[in-house]
């Protein structure tokens, strides 16, 4: 059985039938249009599956999955969106979705990495940001800074740390956060979250998936 | 022109046997009086705070700014294509300043009277469907064809032990209602607005504690404030603000609030 997070960018997949799965990731855009999984969730997972899981609840199901806490914030990154869940002595306590305003940070960010060339590992939080809270309309504040004679790295190392601000705030500035989902894997924003930050990398909603499969059977 | 701030009502019945209507719109909840005239002539009155007409929302932008309470915009759609005879809209505290001003300029543009009234109705109509086990979608297409009668509906149906909230105005896109369970209760204006006292604010701002409740806002309306402040005061509460159609997200908040705080679906 195949579990998978259709996300914007990238799909991840749980082959539950192998004898030791491991999650794996392939671009969405490469993805065959007569693939079909058991279970899915993610903007594309109407598309794909026979049932699907709203992200709100395979990131709620995968965080408590995951988190050995009862009080906890979880917020996923991911290509399109933010989205996060915030329970209290297990009981859900706060959730938002940002779908439509703010959107596509996590895309703007890959594009401008491979447009400039940057390695984000290398990269140190700068101390100013760009107050960001749309990755299409914060792009003008890079050109604009690129412009004034900043340089290109400093100038999105501005923007990354905005965006992670922007994420941050969205999330209710929590003294601490578990961050799931594809900026996991950008050191830049990471660093630029100004809280404590644990990462849960971006099998989140895929662990999610599996709990709730598991506990249909 | 003369604004009509009250249910002057021998102005009404001199306006309706002049020219014996057989079709008007209401905005908000006229008071009962002159909903009462209006069902004894048998004069047929459609809701304009519903989506009555299927036109596009671009055709207001020459009448009402493009950010602007969609209620309203609909108000404006309804009242431009639908073939009335007069426009009675409240502007009293059961409805909201808004409604003025779109009344200002609605007297300006339409050749039809628009007569405004303000309803401070205070005598209670109960609100059994509020409370009843039904279908959210039908419980508030039956609250909101109420306000059209005088009248309680007769046959009130039972109360259900709930099991979610919903509080807040009828929302202008009634998709967002698909997902609550049957055991819904329905609080805020809405439940005002069944009980025929749209102006009572401590009505409007009963709520269940022990029960997970959305707490519904349209957007760029003045109950955003409200709701959220509410929303704030529950232990298991979703602010939701939505504008002019439901989006997924929206949908899928809904969905997972109900299903994490334990609502039975």
């Amino acid at each position: 059985m195949i579990l998978a997070d259709f996300g914007t960018s990238y799909s991840k997949f749980l082959d539950l039938s192998a004898a030791d799965p491991q999650p794996r990731i392939l671009p969405t855009k490469d993805l065959d249009r007569s693939l079909h999984v058991a279970l899915a969730t993610g903007h594309n997972g109407k598309r794909f599956s026979g049932e699907y899981v709203n992200e709100l609840i395979a990131l709620a199901r995968g965080a408590e999955a995951l988190i050995p806490e009862s009080s906890y914030l979880v917020l996923d990154c991911g290509s399109r969106d933010i989205k996060y869940i915030r329970y209290q002595d297990g009981q859900l306590l706060d959730m938002g979705w940002n779908a439509e305003c703010g959107a596509s940070m996590g895309f703007t960010i890959e594009l401008l990495e491979r447009y400039y060339n940057l390695d984000f590992s290398q990269l140190p939080v700068p101390k100013k940001t760009f107050s960001v809270t749309c990755g299409v309309l914060g792009i003008s504040d890079i050109f604009d800074a690129i412009t004034s004679g900043d340089g290109e790295s400093e100038a999105v190392a501005r923007f990354v740390k905005g965006i992670a601000i922007n994420a941050y705030r969205f999330a209710g500035s929590p003294a601490k956060l578990y961050l799931s989902g594809g900026l996991c894997d950008n050191p830049l924003f990471v660093k630029s979250l100004p809280c404590q930050v644990e990462s849960l990398g971006r099998f989140v909603l895929l662990n999610g998936l599996r709990r709730i499969q598991l506990s249909k059977s | 022109m003369k604004l009509h701030t009250s249910p002057n009502l021998d102005e009404i019945r001199q306006l309706l046997d002049r020219q014996h209507p057989r079709q008007v719109g209401i905005v908000g909840q006229p008071p009962r009086i002159v909903i009462a005239e209006l069902n004894q002539r048998n004069i047929e009155i459609l809701d304009l705070d519903a989506m009555l007409v299927h036109a596009d929302m671009e055709s207001t932008v020459t009448i009402l700014p493009r950010v602007y309470c969609a209620i309203l915009r609909t108000v404006v759609i309804n009242a431009l294509h639908l073939d009335l005879e007069a426009i009675f809209i409240d502007i009293g505290p059961g409805k909201c300043d808004s409604a003025l001003y779109v009344a200002t300029i609605l007297q300006e543009k339409l050749t039809i009277p628009v007569l405004t009234t303000v309803n401070l109705d205070d005598q209670p109509c109960g609100h059994p469907q509020c409370l009843a086990e039904l279908d959210l979608t039908e419980k508030f297409l039956a609250i909101t064809e109420g306000v059209k009668s005088a009248q309680p509906a007769p046959n009130p149906p039972p109360p259900c032990r709930p099991s979610a909230g919903f509080w807040g105005v009828p929302p202008r896109d009634f998709s967002i209602l698909a997902n609550f369970p049957a055991t819904t209760h329905v609080y805020g204006w809405s439940r005002c607005l069944e009980n025929k006292t749209p102006a009572n604010l401590a009505l409007e701002m009963q709520i269940n504690l022990e029960i997970p409740t959305v707490f519904f806002a349209q957007s760029f309306c003045a109950k955003t404030a409200l709701a959220r402040h509410l929303a704030a005061r529950h232990p298991k509460a979703l602010y939701l603000d939505i504008d002019v159609h439901t989006t997924n997200s929206a949908r899928a908040k809904v969905q997972a609030f109900l299903e994490l705080s334990g609502a039975t679906l």
